[in-house]
């Protein structure tokens, strides 16, 4: 069976000046893929905010820089 | 000079003397290094500066020395040097770090022990800013790890950051932890306050930089960070190239919400593996 890669990640421990490059172990790559399900999850509420807030605008009838001009 | 072992009807020499009288005054045979260095038997008596930008170590192994040995180390570098226990045991009073212009002597007190006392040196005990490493972002993270204790304030620069993959943002995790700050701001991309509190990352916004602008940096400034009883005070000055292809700068500023002394600090980019970036930090006092 083929060995599994997972992602590199770097450690430079400062007090002795030593970097160590090496695949995640079990809990930073679930860490790691935690990061990445929550990232989507925020992409997809900012788009759903902008979204919503284009839909405000239309029903306005204003662009984004004419509501710019306003609060400006 | 390193230590000799004289016999009987020999004769000293000028050179000899001279060198004798300076490890007499407390000084020692000069011996310069600009690299991470691991002393050797010869350099008992001998005074050793350090000369590096960078963070260097002076290692300490057992069975080089005798007890009443003594070796003189100065810093002259910008870069941190640390008195690092190889297989020798070194205990100190104080840090084992030695910033700029700061010096102190192995006290050996046995083949495989030595006290390291640390001299006041002439860095400053207030207002005086060293820089503390300086990293090569790398990887799908990089972790800084042992983060002096020996300042008030931590400034960190990031410059360059760019990644492999896809445009991303650029999170920052005080020691490991999820959601590490509660941050307001004004960002410009897209406009307007920033009050996304609980979060972790430094764009400030829901836009992405761009991955291939070397125009992504940041400063970030921690305040009281050694102290572990409180939330520390933060402040992020920032520019990326958002993915739009428009100039993004940013300002946010709140609190770590970590109770416990800062002792890592981990950066990650949400668009893949970086490709470059480097991250300077210094600690200020």
């Amino acid at each position: 069976m083929a060995k599994t890669t997972r992602p590199i990640i770097r450690i430079h421990n400062t007090e002795i000046d030593e970097v160590i490059d090496r695949e995640m172990n079990d809990d930073e790559f679930a860490q790691y893929e935690a990061d990445k399900a929550a990232e989507v999850a925020r992409e997809a509420e900012a788009q759903a905010k902008a979204t919503a807030k284009q839909a405000i605008l239309d029903r306005l009838g204003l662009t984004a820089d004419e509501l710019k001009t306003i609060l400006g | 000079m390193a230590k000799q072992t004289f016999t009987t009807g020999q004769v000293l020499t000028a050179a000899q003397m001279t060198s004798l009288q300076q490890t007499a005054m407390l000084g020692g045979e000069a011996s310069a290094k600009t690299a991470s260095y691991t002393l050797v038997a010869a350099d008992a008596g001998t005074a050793i500066s350090m000369s590096n930008a960078g963070a260097t170590t002076i290692t300490v192994n057992t069975g080089l020395f005798a007890a009443g040995d003594t070796v003189h180390i100065t810093n002259l570098g910008a870069g941190v040097c640390t008195i690092t226990a190889g297989t020798a045991t070194v205990n100190s009073s104080a840090s084992l770090a030695l910033a700029q212009y700061e010096s102190g002597f192995l006290d050996f007190t046995s083949t495989s022990a030595a006290i390291f006392v640390k001299g006041a040196g002439a860095a400053p005990s207030s207002g005086g800013k060293t820089l503390l490493s300086t990293t090569t972002l790398s990887g799908a993270s990089t972790t800084i790890s042992g983060i002096s204790q020996d300042y008030i304030d931590l400034q960190i620069i990031i410059d360059g950051v760019t990644n492999a993959t896809a445009n991303g943002n650029l999170y920052m995790k005080i020691n490991g932890n999820n959601n590490s700050f509660y941050l307001v701001g004004q960002t410009a991309s897209p406009p307007g306050i920033y009050d996304n509190l609980t979060q972790q990352y430094l764009n400030g916004s829901n836009s992405a930089y761009s991955r291939t602008s070397a125009n992504n940096t940041w400063q970030v400034t921690i305040n009281n960070y050694v102290q572990a009883t409180n939330y520390k005070p933060i402040s992020v000055y920032g520019q990326f190239l958002d993915s739009g292809g428009s100039d993004a700068p940013v300002i946010m500023a709140g609190s770590v919400n970590a109770n416990a002394a800062i002792t890592s600090i981990l950066f990650l980019n949400t668009g893949g593996n970086f490709s470059t970036g480097t991250v300077k930090i210094y600690g200020v006092k």
